[in-house]
């Protein structure tokens, strides 16, 4: 090969027909050679695709532990990065959750009836958490989120979910604590309970702010539970038993169905 | 007021390139419990900048919330880039094509800048990842904060989380542009900057600028909305409402006494405005026309006199007393 490359050569080289040994002469020479590179013709499209997949590589930002387990467990990026960021989730939340739990926890171990504080606590967990994941007033971003497409229904049920699993497991790993917990069975007494409740603040919110939704459905869980305890001729685990998981179960598909209809038309 | 009302808000609209508004309001009136926001208003906007201007409850806010789709009506009709907010299939493709910056936007203080726009371009449906990041990059660097790109939004100045703000707002080149108070903070070089993107964006976006800044106004907007009331008072052009300032602005060296609007100059003059009809103040025919000793000597109105004299700020203010 000359010192510089010929139109010829060049065109071979473009063009994928020069030989490994010339083709290689041609990368080593083009490496210093500025205006031999420039015989070569430039593929604006994929030199600028390549660099941002480049920029994209050196310059992303890192993720955080929930997104990442969330991404690894084979939701998509964007789903992943919008549970991960949901307000409800702040460590205040958290923390609140798990001392009140371990308050109802303590109080069954030790107190006579202790366990009807869990009974009025553990469905009451996953409510505050939804109310805060949404909102006015609760998320600090909500003037800007607000007015994007995936505000609204979309939005609202995807952190409902990033606040459920959290706070369901946090009130599973207590019940199974619980004196009385000698079955999984008998552990999730709560469960349909509190899907319901937060399945109604959801029906609810459509027509209320969700936090005042929440306050709504939760005060009707306190007053009916302390009514029951007041009561002569009933308990509050009456609302728990298995005859009673029945009709929580029907009220919880009734206001599912509810829901999925409003998302299907939304 | 109504003697100082000049449009209805439907005759300035420039069409955009499909021929139709990309904003058509009639009628549109909004409650918040007792107190009315919005009272009636009607208003086409088409590409361009268009500056929003009224004192504090005049209903600047309410308005640019309803357009963000993030307040309904209580009555009238609102059209948004051809779709009607108040259906949810509609609303949610005006919001793909929408930009909103609220006046005082909080963020997520945990969040680095990139972070957080990536997060908003994720709710804005904005393209894969790669396309995406890419789109947050330029964001940053149009708005000044690549180089802050991995700071938390909790270490970031007032200013800065502004920018910040307006990247957001910025991000996929939105048709209709919203901005509630946008230059709060910038400094001026950031405001120049500023001034900068909403131009070049406004040749075939619509930009709705709600703003005390008079100069940006000025500087930017090629028509102007006075609210007051919930009505909207004023609609032209800058020039316009410059025009109707024209021989109610002076000037003199000494203060014009009780009864008068007028502040204290850096070179000690007094400039004086002359509310039209009010039968205070002094007149064309009482002005020397001179440059004597107090005389009053008519100058040149600028875009804050004539907004100050349409919104009758001293029926309120009591101006010649604050500037004492």
């Amino acid at each position: 090969m000359s010192w510089h490359l010929t139109p010829a050569q060049a065109h071979e080289y473009a063009s994928h027909r020069a030989d490994d040994v010339t083709a290689m002469s041609v990368e080593a020479h083009i490496m210093h050679c500025a205006p031999c590179r420039d015989l070569l013709p430039g593929d604006e499209d994929w030199l600028a695709e390549s660099w941002a997949g480049l920029r994209d590589v050196v310059d992303r930002p890192r993720r955080g532990v929930v997104e990442t387990l969330l991404a690894s467990l084979g939701l998509r990026e964007g789903t992943a990065k919008l549970l991960a960021a949901t307000p409800g989730l702040y460590r205040a939340w958290l923390l609140a959750s798990v001392v009140v739990l371990v308050a109802a926890l303590f109080a069954a171990h030790h107190l006579p009836r202790g366990s009807l504080v869990f009974t009025f606590t553990a469905p009451i967990v996953p409510l505050v958490g939804v109310a805060l994941a949404y909102g006015r007033g609760v998320d600090p971003a909500h003037a800007l989120t607000s007015v994007t497409p995936m505000a609204g229904q979309r939005l609202l049920f995807l952190r409902t979910c990033a606040v459920l699993v959290p706070s369901l497991a946090l009130c599973a790993a207590v019940a199974l604590m619980l004196p009385s917990a000698s079955t999984p069975w008998t552990a999730a007494f709560w469960l349909l309970p509190s899907l319901t409740l937060v399945a109604g603040s959801l029906v609810l919110s459509h027509w209320l702010h969700l936090s005042a939704a929440s306050a709504v459905v939760g005060l009707a869980w306190l007053i009916a539970l302390a009514s029951m305890v007041v009561s002569e001729h009933s308990t509050p685990l009456q609302l728990l038993a298995p005859q009673a998981q029945a009709w929580w179960a029907t009220a919880l598909a009734a206001l599912l169905g509810a829901i999925l209809v409003r998302v299907r038309t939304a | 007021m109504s003697a100082e009302t000049a449009g209805t808000g439907t005759g300035g609209a420039a069409p955009s390139p499909s021929g139709a508004p990309s904003v058509r309001i009639r009628g549109l009136v909004r409650r918040y419990g007792a107190r009315t926001a919005l009272d009636g208003v009607d208003l086409d906007l088409g590409p361009g900048v268009t500056g929003l201007l009224g004192r504090n409850g005049a209903g600047k806010t309410t308005l640019l919330r309803c357009l963000a789709t993030d307040l309904e009506a209580t009555r009238g009709e609102v059209s948004v880039l051809g779709r009607n907010p108040e259906r949810a299939a509609e609303r949610t493709e005006i919001r793909r094509r929408l930009g909103y910056l609220p006046q005082n936007p909080e963020f997520y203080p945990y969040f680095t800048a990139f972070g957080l726009l990536d997060y908003m371009a994720v709710l804005k449906e904005l393209g894969g990842r790669r396309a995406r990041h890419e789109e947050v990059r330029r964001g940053l660097r149009r708005v000044g904060l690549y180089d802050r790109r991995h700071s938390r939004v909790r270490r970031l100045s007032g200013g800065m989380r502004q920018r910040l703000g307006l990247a957001a707002a910025l991000l996929g080149d939105p048709e209709l542009l919203l901005l509630d108070e946008p230059t709060i903070g910038l400094d001026p070089e950031q405001r120049i900057r500023f001034r900068g993107l909403v131009s070049e964006l406004a040749v075939h976006s619509t930009v709705v600028l709600s703003t005390h800044q008079i100069e940006d106004v000025a500087a930017l907007c090629q028509r102007v909305l006075c609210l007051d009331g919930g009505r909207i008072i004023f609609d032209g052009t800058p020039g316009q409402l410059v025009d109707r300032a024209r021989g109610h602005v002076w000037e003199r060296s000494g203060h014009p006494g009780e009864g008068h609007t007028a502040w204290r100059l850096a070179d000690g003059r007094y400039r004086v405005l002359t509310v039209a009809g009010s039968g205070r103040g002094p007149s064309p025919a009482g002005a020397p026309g001179g440059s004597g000793d107090g005389g009053l000597v008519p100058v040149e109105p600028t875009l804050e006199d004539a907004y100050l004299l349409l919104t009758g700020v001293d029926r309120d203010l009591g101006l010649e007393q604050c500037a004492r």
